[in-house]
């Protein structure tokens, strides 16, 4: 699946059986283009605003850019040249030379990368507002912080349907590991440097909490954000329950949904404090590279599933924090499930309180609740949160995996709460 | 540039699928602990209403006023009040909202405004016969029985809709309270006027106006000054206006009068974008006591049909008195022997009351009334701190009532702000069944089966079928004259929505064979029910219960 589409038979047809289009377990009435810009005749390139309706009359946009196959060299060429064409606008500056290949797709993009200097991410569905991967990377870049690959350029859309990021540009690091892939290969060797990636996590939430000029970054207090959240969660876990189906790898938790949401009621009876920030919104291994220097860390997009605005809202740093652990505890059992290869001993516990200590050694002590204890628990309520999600998730894609994050509901229920 | 600003999608009808929620300000958040709630308290609220699932926010009017009705008469279209904060407070919310997926809209009152605005008081000045140029912007005579068949709105504090002016040594005109004389729509230049006040808000980010007591602009003899062509015409030009300087805006119409003269002010889908639906809302509680559908079906086979462009507001419950002016005097009756057992209860023509205590804090009752409303064809409104069930204080004056400060905490002041309780522009509620100490936002948000929980899951669920905005409206007449049922529908979405308006269990037999073959799934639960066949569909329900379902094509799973 490579940029340009190449689209064959009906674009209806195309468009559902791609892996980044969001909505597969939902009924598609049609699928019409919105609006086409012709953003270059040689070689030939296309952008279409493509929407997607639903039976009950809600509908999701797409951004489709249809072309010959060397169509990829135009948009490096657009955004050379800070075109601006029928409302699209490319910035930054990308000289186009070397090679141009398409790297595998995404979730939610696709993206090229341009003489192994550059990475463009083209967002596939398109929402109105700043897209948060802009908007971090630009944030973060501009501070220098050094774990981020530094955004070079981006293009947008302004126009009669909305105003909306299309896709970004930024450095492309080579000869770089995917975390995850290192921990299945390597655990080890993951093990050796998690400590550096939890310092730079820690890092990473002091810059997007040091700026309080700007309102889209500045911490916030919110008395409510607990109840909010855990009624959010509630709702959530209701949600999931409702509709889990009669499956072998639900049965550890089938019939639990009142205990799952009990344990949130008692997780969530904890002091208010610390501060709300933007942050990385759908942290795990994956969106983590290692180069021999440091860590990388990719994909500020937040969860595909959400909604844009939802996705860039101020929340808890330890959100990303327990996003991170999930991660962890997914990676030891995808060693089994994936390798056949059960993880080294222990190594979910000691890769969990490894990145946990480097992170709470750089992070500001500001932006956590005051004490231990209330750090912990509202860990644990983002890591039942993730778990949901993740349940949720899991079941509408990847079966195979629903017992993993299962047995972390299970965890999560067997865990003593020291109450309040 | 997308007309409807960087956070939105364009779409000209967002307001048909939209859940709006009226705010007194004063009432709301206190963000600088001085007693009055305030936009930066306002503010750090959105949350909340994000939360809950609002689309739009509806505003009560915030700008300098002198205060003689609740900022009704405003003092000065330009500036906000000084409890509320600055027009830069103003800006910071409106980004705040926009960028969390709100709109806002303000009240505009355009018939008047306040003796102390600057307008009147250059056109009071100078004597009888003045020939200041303000004179001519409002209403002045020499003889105050002229327009005798305007009737008096106030009744209970008005004698006439003339007063006379030492000053001006005449008599100007009002619909409303003395204090708010009524601008001349006859001279353009405070159409003029009216218009660049409208683009100042707009300018500023407003996404639109609800139009306080348009059917008054204008005063012809004969009539009953009340919906004059005059009026539409001007209403057509604030449209065309807006239309073409800022799409994707809304103008909401308070027009307190029967469906057939509302309709009016919806134009051929070239007037007011909105218009609220006043009559239907009397009904209701007549028909939740009568325990009966009859009085909402004749209302609404009274309402007439609106362009496709347009939509109803509908609400329960509002800052003001719960209006019994499109009622019958039969129905008035009725409506005050049962619902204001004591006289203190009653405003003018109308019961000055909050949702909760008008159903005496009945949890079926509440969920029974907001179903229906959800239901039916327009786009609801709901008003601050009937969420989670408050209360109100009759024996504060005038509206203010329904107007005290809204209840987040179980804290001192209801968590309504850090002032000294003498600081307070109202006392917070404490009784000990509506009081702080027992409803308030953060108890009911731990609390999975609370009101505000339950509200928050059924704005979603109504958010996700965009066919109660959008839809047909199809009332069921079953044999039982206890339910009201609907069939709603749009695109291929149908849904199907059964009230028991009894306080005793009933079963209704639906004819659904047009239907056949498809299958009910009820909504909340997603329980799937048995297929509608050709036989008449049977359902029970519980006293005061509904059903939602969607009528899915069975596809044989």
């Amino acid at each position: 699946m490579s940029l340009p589409d190449d689209i064959s038979g009906s674009l209806a047809d195309w468009m559902i059986e791609q892996r980044w289009f969001a909505s597969k377990a939902r009924e598609v009435a049609s699928v019409n283009v919105l609006h086409e810009v012709a953003l270059s005749e040689d070689p030939q390139l296309s952008l279409a605003l493509v929407e997607a309706r639903f039976h009950a009359g809600t509908h999701e946009l797409y951004q489709l850019l249809p072309g010959e196959r060397d169509g990829a060299r135009a948009l490096a060429e657009l955004l050379g040249a800070e075109a601006s064409i029928d409302g699209v606008a490319f910035h930054g500056g990308l000289t186009p030379s070397g090679e141009i290949h398409s790297m595998g797709a995404e979730q939610s993009n696709s993206s090229i990368v341009f003489g192994e200097q550059q990475v463009l991410k083209v967002f596939r569905r398109v929402e109105p507002g700043d897209n948060p991967e802009l908007e971090m990377l630009r944030f973060l870049s501009e501070r220098g912080f050094a774990n981020v690959a530094s955004l070079t350029g981006w293009y947008e859309y302004s126009g009669e349907l909305m105003d909306a990021t299309l896709g970004v540009l930024q450095e492309f690091i080579p000869e770089s590991r995917d975390g995850w892939q290192l921990a299945l290969d390597d655990p080890l060797g993951l093990l050796a440097r998690i400590g550096e990636l939890g310092e730079a996590t820690g890092r990473m939430h002091s810059a997007l909490a040091s700026d309080s000029t700007n309102p889209a970054f500045a911490p916030e207090p919110s008395p409510e954000s607990l109840s909010l959240l855990t009624a959010t969660i509630d709702e959530q876990i209701e949600g999931v329950f409702l509709d889990l189906p009669q499956d072998d790898r639900v049965a550890p938790i089938a019939g639990r949904g009142e205990e799952v949401r009990d344990r949130l009621q008692l997780l969530s009876h904890v002091a208010v404090g610390g501060r709300l920030i933007r942050n990385h919104g759908d942290f795990h291994l994956g969106q983590t590279m290692l180069t021999d220097e440091r860590w990388i860390i990719l994909d500020f997009e937040g969860e595909p599933a959400r909604p844009l605005r939802e996705r860039r809202r101020k929340r808890s740093a330890l959100r990303d924090v327990a996003g991170m652990l999930r991660s962890l505890a997914y990676a030891a059992s995808a060693s089994e499930l994936l390798r056949g290869v059960p993880a080294p001993e222990n190594w979910e516990q000691r890769a969990r309180s490894e990145y946990l200590d480097a992170y709470l050694g750089a992070v500001e002590p500001f932006l956590l609740p005051a004490g231990q204890m209330a750090t912990e628990k509202l860990l644990a309520i983002f890591e039942l949160e993730k778990a949901v999600y993740e349940l949720r998730y899991e079941l509408n894609n990847r079966p195979d995996w629903v017992p993993i994050p299962v047995a972390g509901l299970v965890r999560l229920l067997d865990e003593e709460v020291t109450p309040a | 540039m997308n007309p409807s600003g960087r956070w939105f999608e364009s779409d000209p009808l967002w307001f048909k699928t939209a859940v709006f929620y009226e705010i007194h300000l004063r009432g709301f958040f206190d963000g600088t602990g001085d007693g009055h709630g305030d936009f930066r308290g306002l503010t750090e609220k959105l949350d909340y209403l994000r939360w809950l699932g609002i689309d739009c926010i509806w505003l009560l009017p915030m700008y300098d006023s002198p205060g003689r009705d609740g900022g009704y008469d405003i003092g000065d279209f330009y500036a906000v009040h000084d409890d509320y904060g600055t027009i830069d407070d103003v800006r910071t919310f409106i980004d705040a909202a926009h960028e969390r997926g709100m709109r806002v809209i303000a009240d505009l009152v355009m018939n008047h405004t306040s003796i102390d605005h600057a307008w009147f008081q250059e056109a009071r000045s100078g004597g009888r016969g003045s020939s200041n140029p303000k004179r001519k912007w409002y209403v002045w005579s020499d003889d105050p029985t002229r327009y005798a068949g305007a009737r008096i709105i106030f009744i209970d504090s008005e004698t006439s809709n003339w007063t006379w002016d030492d000053q001006a040594g005449a008599y100007y005109w009002h619909r409303f309270f003395h204090h708010q004389p009524d601008l001349n729509y006859d001279n353009p230049e405070v159409q003029q006027a009216m218009l660049d006040v409208l683009r100042f808000w707009l300018d500023l980010g407003l996404d639109g106006f609800r139009l306080d007591a348009v059917p008054y602009l204008f005063e012809r003899e004969g009539t009953n000054c009340e919906n004059l062509e005059e009026s539409h015409a001007f209403l057509k030009r604030v449209r065309a206006t807006i239309d073409a300087e800022y799409p994707d805006r809304v103008l909401l119409a308070e027009a307190n009068q029967w469906p057939t003269d509302v309709v009016e002010y919806f134009g051929d889908g070239d007037e007011c974008h909105m218009a609220f639906h006043f009559p239907v809302m009397p009904r209701m509680f007549m028909a939740v006591r009568r325990e009966e559908a009859a009085p909402i079906l004749e209302i609404l086979a009274q309402t007439p049909h609106i362009p496709a462009n347009c939509q109803w507001g509908l609400f329960l419950r509002n800052h003001d008195e719960l209006t019994l002016e499109m009622v019958t005097d039969e129905e008035r009756d009725y409506m005050y022997a049962e619902y204001a057992k004591d006289p203190r209860m009653k405003l003018n023509l109308g019961i000055r009351r909050r949702l909760a205590p008008l159903l005496d804090n009945g949890r079926d009752e509440i969920e029974l009334m907001t179903a229906i409303l959800f239901s039916l064809p327009g786009s609801p409104l709901l008003y601050y701190g009937d969420e989670i069930a408050m209360g109100d204080n009759v024996y504060l004056g005038d509206r203010d009532g329904v107007r005290t400060p809204m209840q987040w905490t179980g804290d001192r002041n209801g968590g309504f702000s850090r002032a000294d309780f003498a600081q307070l522009y109202a006392p917070p509620l404490m009784d000990p069944v509506y009081g702080y100490q027992a409803v308030n936002v953060e108890a009911q948000l731990r609390t999975p089966t609370s009101l505000l929980r339950w509200l928050q899951r059924f704005i979603t669920l109504r958010k996700e079928h965009p066919v109660f905005g959008l839809g047909t409206f199809e009332a069921l007449v079953p044999d039982n004259p206890k339910i009201f049922a609907s069939i709603r529908t749009y695109e291929d979405d149908v849904v199907l929505c059964v009230h028991n308006l009894a306080r005793s269990a009933q079963a209704v037999e639906l004819d659904l064979s047009r239907y056949a073959g498809r299958r009910p799934v009820e909504m909340f639960g997603r329980s799937r029910f048995p297929k509608v066949g050709e036989l008449p569909y049977l359902l029970t329900l519980a006293p005061r219960g509904f059903f939602w379902f969607r009528l899915d094509e069975d596809q044989g799973r």
